[in-house]
């Protein structure tokens, strides 16, 4: 029953997983920008929703939505700073810049709320489900169907609306889209302003599930550039493949042979992959 | 400001070569002419040694154009190199440092080599997570000093076959710090002449036209991260002698952070820049800190301004300046 119990366990944990990388996928995907900030912007998301619930005392449901407008209008002013470098497709210092925001967001997070680990007040969380000898949380289910219905919107929205379309064309050649009316700062801004509050959601949902730290951001990213890397860099169906599968992965890897390796052990699969398939499992 | 316009002072060698030694003497003099204290020499040999960090990041991103979030491992494999060789096998300064030299070429040949193939940003974001990973597997491995690190590491020994150098204080530290970064800063002027260093800036400025001559960008890529990869190494050897101590800590975002802004600060391709921004950061955060997340805020504040306001540093900020005024 053992095995039973670890896929249940990969199923929450790659569920997370895909949940906190769809804003990473939408803005390389779409958008073809890397954020190395997206690590902070989640401790932030999860500190947000902390702060909301502990010291505003809203509830979880107003924390979550207060999160999210937080980490928009962050985003919102990231992205304006950054417009120069992202109209000019300056890849190499925007990625510096997001780089050294990141460290001024957790500078910032240490002086705003402390150096102490906190845990989210959840209820969801506590309460569990049992089937038999297996169990999980509703914070789990919550998590899961909530990553499904996210990316069953997303890939709607980006392959079946006239936005998705406008997105992908401003992606390929910001100059040109701009001579076909479209605008194309508006555009990039709305793709980053999406990546943030995407993950503030990603992070208030699957936060609560463990301590969280102002220095945690630089460790966590780790899992959203394998799953965005194995899905094939910007497929929105390969990132939730990746992401579930990671998760299956080391549920088993870190019950099986080493907890304490589990990040390292996913870093080997992304180096393997990189070998045999240089642009991602999804691509042919 | 590129390599091709910066030997306009060759035309008189005997005078650059006197001018060069009155300021490697002047350097060396310096922890002296500033009062000899303590405090003047620890802050001296800390900023001889992170700049010698920063030279390796600068080499890839000025010349080569591309960005290593790897090197905090580079690093970090020096200074445990340094302390478990020397704590547990009892080897001197030079078996440490040759050790620190092969291992940093071995990782970033490794590196260098999976991520060959890929596109550019892979090639940053696999650096970045092989620092978080090697992190991870140091804090958990005991048999390497795991979270409490390695306590009390000998002096730096570096025998010469007739006497001994003792690195024990850190008076005596300086001399092999400015050595140290003499050294890289020979290297660092030697590359921007060699045959890669011309090759790589080819490769960032005009891909189209190195791919025509034949110039295959992957293996410069290869090349140069392969080279860069032990003089971080080694100032991370030094910084385990000058600490006596190593622990996960020298994985911390904030070496990251530094290397990258100590490039951009003063400008990229500028020989002296990494040296000139490495004393003004240093100087800040030892005599005029504000506390370690203000000190974040700072640095963090710095690399990403400069970035985006003035993309070829203080002296391009001084050139405009000066052009407005004239």
């Amino acid at each position: 029953m053992n095995i039973a119990q670890q896929i249940v366990n990969g199923l929450v944990l790659g569920s997370g997983y895909a949940c906190i990388a769809l804003g990473w996928t939408i803005l390389l995907g779409v958008a073809r920008l890397v954020n190395f900030a997206h690590g902070q912007l989640y401790m932030l998301g999860a500190f947000a929703t902390w702060y909301a619930m502990t010291r505003l005392g809203l509830s979880y449901p107003l924390a979550i939505i207060f999160a999210i407008v937080t980490l928009a209008a962050l985003g919102a002013l990231m992205q304006s700073a950054m417009m120069g470098l992202v109209m000019s497709q300056n890849l190499t210092s925007l990625m510096i810049v997001t780089l050294g925001l990141g460290y001024v967001l957790q500078g910032g997070s240490a002086l705003i709320f402390g150096g102490n680990p906190q845990t989210l007040p959840g209820t969801l969380s506590r309460a569990k489900v049992d089937l038999g000898s297996l169990w999980f949380t509703w914070q789990d289910v919550l998590v899961l169907l909530a990553t499904l219905a996210l990316y069953g919107a997303v890939w709607l929205f980006t392959q079946r609306t006239r936005f998705g379309s406008v997105i992908r064309a401003v992606a390929e050649d910001p100059k040109l889209s701009e001579l076909f009316g479209i605008n194309a700062r508006v555009v990039y801004l709305c793709v980053f302003v999406f990546e943030c509050s995407a993950v503030a959601l990603g992070a208030a949902l699957v936060a609560p599930r463990s301590p969280i730290l102002t220095s945690m951001g630089f460790n966590e990213v780790i899992m959203t550039f394998v799953v965005v890397v194995l899905g094939g860099i910007g497929s929105i169906g390969g990132a939730l493949a990746a992401g579930l599968g990671l998760g299956l992965f080391i549920a088993f890897f870190g019950a099986f042979i080493a907890q304490a390796y589990t990040t390292a052990a996913a870093f080997a699969v992304l180096l393997a992959l990189l070998v045999i398939r240089p642009a991602g499992l999804a691509t042919k | 400001m590129t390599v091709l316009d910066s030997n306009s002072s060759r035309s008189m060698p005997p005078l650059r070569a006197a001018a060069i030694v009155i300021f490697v003497a002047l350097g060396f003099l310096l922890p002296q002419l500033l009062g000899g204290t303590p405090v003047a020499y620890s802050t001296l040999t800390t900023i001889a040694i992170f700049a010698v960090m920063c030279y390796g990041v600068d080499i890839v991103l000025s010349y080569l154009g591309e960005v290593s979030l790897g090197h905090t491992l580079f690093w970090a494999v020096g200074g445990y190199a340094a302390a478990n060789l020397s704590v547990k096998y009892g080897l001197n300064g030079w078996g440490t440092a040759v050790a620190t030299i092969a291992l940093c070429i071995a990782a970033a040949a490794f590196l260098g080599a999976v991520t060959l193939r890929t596109r550019e940003f892979v090639f940053s974001l696999v650096t970045y997570a092989a620092a978080v990973v090697t992190y991870e597997i140091a804090f958990n491995w005991d048999a390497i000093g795991g979270s409490d690190g390695i306590v009390g590491i000998s002096a730096l020994k570096l025998p010469f076959g007739f006497a001994t150098y003792v690195g024990a204080t850190q008076e005596d530290l300086w001399p092999v710090a400015f050595a140290l970064l003499l050294l890289t800063l020979a290297f660092i002027a030697r590359f921007r002449r060699s045959n890669l260093g011309t090759r790589a800036l080819m490769v960032q400025m005009n891909p189209a036209l190195a791919t025509s001559l034949g110039i295959d960008q992957r293996k410069v890529r290869l090349a140069v991260f392969m080279i860069s990869a032990p003089i971080t190494g080694l100032a991370g050897w030094l910084y385990a002698y000058q600490r006596a101590y190593v622990g996960p800590d020298m994985f911390e975002t904030y070496f990251l952070v530094m290397m990258l802004t100590a490039v951009v600060l003063v400008g990229r391709r500028i020989l002296l820049g990494p040296l000139i921004s490495t004393a003004i950061l240093i100087i800040q955060q030892n005599l005029f800190s504000l506390g370690g997340d203000w000190n974040k805020i700072v640095l963090g504040s710095v690399l990403t301004l400069v970035l985006i306001f003035w993309p070829a540093g203080l002296v391009g900020l001084f050139r405009r300046f000066r052009k407005t005024t004239a």
